[in-house]
């Protein structure tokens, strides 16, 4: 249990401000509080003009995906007690993680440092505008085209298959890995990893006409061949995609056809 | 601004977006609106299944599953107060359904041979129960929203639903909330259809999402609209302790185990043939009486027993939920037993709606958990909600299609009225200099309805909470916000919520209050029986000069005739 309660440091901006700043806050702790259940208390109970985005508070809707302690994660899956104690989990190693902003100092084993997505445009303190985002996911025509006509029932499918595109299907596009990857941060036009493994999803799947039109999708300067294989994507994806390794398959596919 | 679209449709869910893709399809004209990013929606978090008789598994003794079967199991797990000739029609649908999401492009988990895979269900003869390993919902979403990106069917994302209009009797549209500007739009429709999903927000102990807070069926009801079948809300056994996510009734699909604090798996006293997989109201029943009596752990909780499964098959069938507990109770199932407790799940009740999802306002419809059609009666079998989203979306839709065939578009004056209306009451709320504190005032409120209104029901207790909503019904008026400010201001959004679930608690408390008899999931201390002479009839709940009344209707038979539900 924590002894002194824990503080959390909010990036706080609206278009009224020039510049952001941030606000600290004393929370009341209690077993199990979640990042987002702190922010909701200062909303209910300190400054109800906190803007953050939040749905399922269960780790699978991908809404509250923010930076804390510098690192994207969802809000409702990050406890405030393991964030001071520095115990990350398991999947994200702190110092792997490229990091995009300046630095601003806090006090780790006081203090959870939260602020919005990187490499998106904040609207309103931990909101961030998604369109460009969305935009990608858009560009990368992320509708199923069957081989096919419709057969009377389903289309058979191996176990197996199912197995290795449900790794890329269970991509909930939270944006956490847009926020890590330091392409992103350089070059804003990439596609980015949530898209790029979106793509690579109905490449594989094997009910898809065969042929070379998803990977050619990428095939762009800004499309597969951008990745420098930071590998930050996977690090921080809260349900485990693996966009680096997607990223890699399509480009050994088009390097052995060239 | 006046948005001008054929169908408008409230809630970017399954439901929303089946309908939607159903509509462009048609050659209309359709939009959805939606209070966060399609995407977002709580269809997303749906774990176990879909029910629908492929017969892709044999039932005991090579039995072949029917559609028949599945609505024998539907109209006995409803404990008789479904509607029988819609239980056939989603029945009937249910396995084109499953195919049709398989067609669009959805991963489902798949046996050897490569056809769908099926499980078994509480409450249900025959493996019926089609998955996305333990992801169903948020496979079906991206399946339905991705073939939206390809049609490019027009999103209004981050608009909360704030009226609707009507006009001679007729709903002609409605106005949202931009949220992140704080400006009313208008909306002009020839049909607008409520796909806003359940209210379970009501309650401080739910799996639903947070944005689960049902201004669909409350905005329908102030509108002229019936609500139905209120008092029957569905508590589902397991949720996780602490946090009350949801664990899949898979896990026990997949043969988990209920334990009390002497490792007695009692559902073995409370449903002997079927134990773990009885109907949700038995269990939760049976749990919420192992707590009162003491053989639960202190603070209410008893034990998932998952183990004896294995890693591989946890691995494999069970992932999110491996995930959930690990993440959120520091458990590892393939380890240790989850720590679980019954809390709110689904709402049975909702917008009263015919056949083809028309209300008894002409131009206004209903589909999926905001409405009740009803097919789940007192209680929901798992599996039948994602499959009532999916078949309803779709045939709600083409009775929308048809209606609007000859209706038109009217003068824009009811939908600039109701704006300004709209645009004054927002300026009054956000012009309060002191006041009422909103959040304890909520709180207050989810309190009140677990109390009064949880598991086990009692008339004084019952009268009393329904005082206190009355009470914090009056204080609402003078609840003052510290953000003044119309952008992105998200206290008035939670004021906006809590305005309709303080009008749903009235509705479910009414409902409850007054049908003296237990019937699924509602169970009266004071009357213990179900009482087919007097209550085998459906609630009414409407709304005149700010005083609820309740009526009734008779539930459609037919099919299968009464019988005492043994599990």
């Amino acid at each position: 249990m924590i002894k002194v309660n824990p503080k959390i440091k909010v990036y706080r901006f609206n278009h009224e401000m020039e510049f952001p700043h941030y606000d600290t806050f004393e929370v009341e702790p209690h077993p199990g509080m979640t990042v987002l259940g702190a922010l909701f208390q200062i909303q209910e109970k300190y400054d109800d003009s906190l803007a953050f985005r939040y749905s399922c508070r269960g780790a699978v809707c991908g809404t509250c995906a923010m930076l804390i302690n510098k690192v994207p994660r969802l809000a409702c899956r990050s406890q405030v007690e393991d964030l001071l104690k520095d115990k990350v989990p398991e999947t994200v190693t702190d110092e792997d993680i490229s990091r995009a902003d300046e630095d601003i100092s806090w006090n780790p084993e006081e203090e959870v440092l939260v602020e919005p997505l990187p490499h998106l445009p904040v609207i309103r303190d931990l909101v961030v505008d998604m369109d460009l985002f969305f935009q990608y996911y858009r560009l990368v025509e992320p509708t199923f085209r069957p081989a096919g006509p419709d057969p009377e029932k389903e289309r058979l499918m191996d176990p197996g298959a199912v197995k290795e595109l449900g790794v890329y299907a269970n991509c909930i596009l939270c944006g956490a890995c847009h926020a890590a990857c330091p392409v992103v941060g350089e070059n804003p036009e990439y596609l980015g990893p949530a898209a790029l493994a979106k793509l690579y999803r109905f490449y594989i799947d094997p009910r898809e006409e065969e042929g070379d039109s998803r990977l050619e999708k990428g095939d762009i300067l800004n499309g597969w061949w951008a990745c420098e294989s930071y590998g930050d994507c996977y690090r921080v994806c809260p349900r485990n995609v693996p966009p680096i390794v997607a990223i890699r398959q399509a480009i050994n596919q088009l390097n052995k056809r060239k | 601004m006046i948005h001008h679209h054929d169908v408008i449709i409230i809630g970017g869910g399954l439901t929303g977006l089946r309908a939607a893709l159903q509509i462009k399809d048609a050659g209309l004209d359709g939009a959805v609106i939606s209070k966060v990013h399609p995407l977002r929606s709580h269809s997303v978090a749906a774990q176990g299944g879909m029910n629908a008789s492929l017969g892709n598994v044999e039932g005991e003794g090579g039995v072949k599953d029917s559609w028949k079967n599945h609505a024998y199991d539907t109209v006995k797990g409803s404990d008789y107060l479904a509607d029988q000739d819609a239980v056939e029609l989603m029945c009937r649908e249910a396995p084109r359904t499953v195919i049709e999401l398989e067609h669009m492009g959805t991963v489902w988990s798949r046996l050897e041979n490569g056809k769908i895979a099926q499980r078994p269900f509480g409450g249900a003869g025959f493996p019926r129960t089609c998955y996305a390993a333990d992801r169903t919902g948020h496979n079906a979403l991206h399946t339905l929203y991705e073939n939206m990106v390809g049609r490019e069917i027009p999103v209004y994302e981050e608009f909360y639903l704030t009226s609707l209009v009507i006009d001679e009797g007729r709903c002609v549209g409605c106005t949202a909330l931009d949220i992140m500007t704080g400006e009313v739009h208008g909306f002009q429709a020839r049909a607008v259809l409520l796909a806003t999903g359940g209210f379970g927000r009501i309650y401080d102990r739910s799996t639903n999402a947070l944005i689960n807070t049902g201004e669909g069926a409350s905005l329908a009801l102030e509108a002229g609209a019936q609500l139905k079948d209120m008092e029957f809300v569905q508590f589902h056994p397991t949720t996780l302790y602490g946090t009350n996510i949801l664990i899949t009734e898979g896990a026990r699909g997949e043969g988990g185990i209920l334990l009390n604090k002497d490792e007695k798996r009692f559902m073995e006293g409370y449903a002997p043939r079927t134990r773990d997989l009885a109907a949700r109201d038995v269990i939760s029943r049976a749990m919420e009486q192992e707590i009162a009596e003491g053989r639960a752990y202190p603070g209410g909780y008893l034990y998932l027993d998952l183990r004896h499964l294995g890693p591989d098959k946890i691995r494999e069938r069970l992932p999110g939920i491996r995930q959930i507990a690990m993440d959120f109770a520091g458990v590892d199932p393939i380890e240790e037993k989850i720590p679980v407790q019954p809390g709110q799940h689904y709402s049975m009740g909702g917008v009263d709606v015919g056949m083809g999802g028309a209300t008894s306002i002409p131009g206004l419809y209903a589909a999926g958990e905001c409405a009740c059609i009803s097919v789940h009666g007192a209680n929901r079998l798992g599996g039948n909600s994602l499959l009532e989203t999916v078949v309803f979306g779709r045939l709600v839709a083409d009775k929308i299609i048809e209606d609007v065939s000859s209706i038109n578009f009217t003068e824009e004056g009811p939908i600039k009225t109701a704006m300004i209306n709209m645009d004054i009451k927002i300026g009054d709320i956000l012009g309060r200099e002191e006041g009422e504190n909103l959040f304890q005032i909520r709180e207050a409120m989810t309190r009140t309805m677990s109390q009064g209104f949880g598991i086990l029901r009692e008339k004084q207790e019952m009268q009393e909470s329904l005082q206190e909503i009355k009470k914090l019904q009056k204080q609402l008026p003078r609840v003052s916000l510290q953000n003044s400010k119309r952008e992105l201001n998200q206290a008035l959004v939670r004021f906006l919520e809590l305005e309709g679930m303080l009008l749903l608690s009235e509705a479910v408390a009414r409902s409850a209050i007054a049908r003296e008899e237990s019937r699924g999931s509602h169970f009266r201390t004071d009357y213990p029986g179900r009482d087919d002479v007097k209550f085998l009839k459906h609630t009414l709940i409407d709304l005149k000069d700010d005083e609820m009344r309740v009526s009734y209707k008779p539930v459609k038979l037919g099919m299968f005739e009464l019988e005492e539900r043994v599990y």
